[in-house]
């Protein structure tokens, strides 16, 4: 079973991220489950969100506190992760996915994602904010190892028609762009469908 | 049927859209709004068959749809917490009533302190309303469940709160099949009420009852709610049935061959619907339920037969405990778990039927029953006990309250330091 914790804050689509992912991962013939936690549920405060994907119907009903997968929605909500808790040390450590564009000083695995630009490239602007969630849905597909097909198709569902267009270019990009942080403390070969529990 | 992956409460919102219904009133409250957003929203968009009304206050939304049932239309509302507390009076109405009004609660703590995340205070302590009370530990059950809700509250004319944890179900997404239209319509065809209110028929409802009266209405109403067990069996057994789906009994086990007096449910088509979750990987569960017909909600654990020790609970948290079961199993402790499914009225029969002579019986409710240890399950599985011919230990207690996380790990420590308890 592969489980991703998402950190951010409320109002930057978490929620939705997480259950793109997880309609992406059913159209890929898995099971899937997100469960959110919502905190207060004002804009700003810390959220966060687990999804799990696996190959058998989920029994868990309860959060992750171990999971293969953190993606930080930006470098500063590494303290809640650290809070939540996951597993130390080079090989334990989860596989981090940052909207960011500078590595974090934290001993895992590391991938980078300049969600902000891919999202005001396409015009994911609204009130004056890029939306990076579709971004981070890419590289966290990419990164986790499910088919780009499967989350463009969860993207048309969301938003049909025209608006789906530069959520789809945004996630294609982020797909394309996600990138492996290297001389790390610990690269390994983690590309594909990494299983951490 | 159709697969697919929403929230809990957009699972229940589906359903109750499929099932004809003819009247809803609803007033929002954290977490049970998003079921009446997107009922306004399929009401909005012409594809409700039936009126949406929306009014002030939990109190006006019972008073409303009991009255609606009374005329014989098939109502539904939603409510959490607080809302379902400040119905508490026409509660009592729509059960005295014999009114049939299902009645979704998103289980949710109860103030003070003010709490938005589940435990099941708000439902368990409406206990003596008079309601059938169900609980959902999946989205497909929260789908099925609403269809059944139906068929059993029309035949026994009793109203039926089906409950599920908020948040942990109504907020989360977990893939689940959905039926036909036809086959709904057939399992559930159009109310024909033994009475009702019309201008044109005169009559009165509820008038004044002298004690011998209103001693014999409400003995009766307490006779057929104890009858309404078989009656709830035969509907499972029905809807298993039409649909090809297995369906969790009034207690579930989570050990294969293990049923107690449940009436094991139809087998046939139960590979296909299994077949049908789609992803590789799954030969095992769909094997073991080809071969057993066992009715499993999700999949059946590796082990058969009778367990040492059995784990009591009902809500999400049965979902996590058969994998606590395992878990413990594989510590060397023979353990099954039971999902209870109908909490009203208390399968006791069955609960004693499912428990082997010797075995101990581990009771986690997420509520707390004042003045008592543990909850109200340990009450009830207590009393469902006394007398038995067996000898059965029993020890429990009450956690996850106001949706403190019950991860598998932590179930495991709770039902091991409660086997000590017990030996005791």
């Amino acid at each position: 079973m592969l489980e991703l914790r998402i950190h951010g804050r409320g109002g930057q689509g978490v929620v939705t991220l997480a259950e793109l992912l997880a309609k992406g991962a059913l159209k890929a013939g898995k099971e899937a489950q997100t469960l959110p936690f919502f905190g207060v549920e004002r804009r700003g405060a810390a959220v966060k969100a687990c999804v799990r994907i696996a190959e058998e119907p989920i029994l868990l009903r309860s959060m992750s506190y171990q999971p293969g997968y953190i993606a930080l929605m930006h470098g500063n909500m590494l303290p809640y992760a650290k809070l939540e808790g996951f597993r130390q040390g080079k090989e334990a450590a989860p596989v981090f996915i940052i909207n960011g564009k500078e590595p974090l000083e934290v001993e895992a695995e590391q991938w980078l994602v300049d969600g902000e630009g891919i999202a005001e490239e396409q015009g994911l602007v609204f009130g004056g904010e890029a939306y990076i969630n579709v971004p981070m849905l890419g590289a966290v597909a990419r990164v986790m190892g499910l088919p780009l097909e499967d989350i463009e198709a969860a993207i048309r569902e969301q938003w049909p028609g025209q608006k789906a267009q530069p959520n789809l270019a945004a996630a294609r990009k982020a797909y394309g762009q996600v990138k492996r942080v290297e001389n790390i403390k610990n690269p390994g070969e983690t590309e594909k469908g990494r299983s951490r529990q | 049927m159709s697969r697919q992956i929403a929230t809990g409460n957009a699972a229940c919102a589906l359903a109750v859209k499929a099932a004809n219904v003819d009247f809803i009133a609803a007033y929002p409250i954290t977490p049970q709004t998003t079921i009446s957003e997107k009922l306004a929203d399929y009401a909005a968009a012409g594809e409700l068959t039936g009126k949406y009304l929306t009014v002030e206050s939990e109190h006006s939304v019972m008073s409303a749809v009991a009255a609606a049932a009374a005329t014989g239309a098939r109502t539904f509302t939603a409510t959490s917490s607080q809302g379902l507390l400040y119905m508490n009076e026409i509660l009592h109405y729509a059960a005295g009533g014999r009114l049939p009004v299902v009645m979704v609660n998103v289980n949710r703590a109860v103030c003070a302190p003010w709490c938005l995340y589940a435990d099941h205070q708000d439902s368990v302590s409406q206990r003596d309303t008079g309601w059938l009370q169900f609980y959902c530990a999946s989205h497909q059950e929260i789908y099925d469940s609403i269809f059944l809700a139906y068929k059993v509250a029309e035949q026994v004319e009793i109203p039926v709160m089906i409950n599920y944890d908020g948040f942990l179900l109504s907020h989360s997404m977990l893939p689940f099949e959905t039926l036909e239209q036809e086959v709904i319509d057939n399992y559930l065809p159009v109310r024909q009420p033994a009475w009702r209110l019309h201008p044109l028929w005169g009559g009165t409802f509820s008038n004044v009852a002298a004690a011998a009266e209103y001693a014999a209405y409400r003995h009766k109403l307490a006779r057929d709610t104890r009858e309404a067990l078989p009656v709830i069996k035969a509907a499972i057994s029905e809807y298993e049935k039409l649909t090809g789906r297995p369906q969790p009994g009034l207690i579930q086990s989570s050990r294969r061959g293990q049923t107690g007096t449940e009436g094991q449910t139809g087998a046939e088509g139960q590979t296909g619907a299994e077949g049908q979750a789609g992803a590789e990987g799954q030969a095992g569960a769909e094997g073991q339920a080809g071969a057993e017909g066992q009715t499993g909600t999700e999949r059946q654990t590796g082990a058969e037969g009778q367990a040492q020790v059995y784990l009591l609970s009902m809500g999400s948290m049965a979902a996590e405990m058969e994998l606590a079961a395992e878990e413990l199993t594989r510590q060397g402790i023979s353990t099954a778990a039971l999902k209870l499914r109908v909490y009203r009225p208390f399968p006791a029969e069955e609960l004693a039927a499912l428990l082997p002579d010797g075995s101990a019986l581990i009771v986690l409710d997420r509520n707390l029953a004042y003045g008592h240890e543990g909850g109200v399950l340990l009450m009830e599985a207590r009393s469902a006990l006394y007398g038995c011919a067996k000898n059965i230990k029993i020890a429990g207690s009450a956690i996850g309250i106001g949706g403190q996380d019950l991860p598998v790990s932590l179930l495991v420590e709770e039902v091991r330091r409660l086997l000590e308890v017990a030996k005791a």
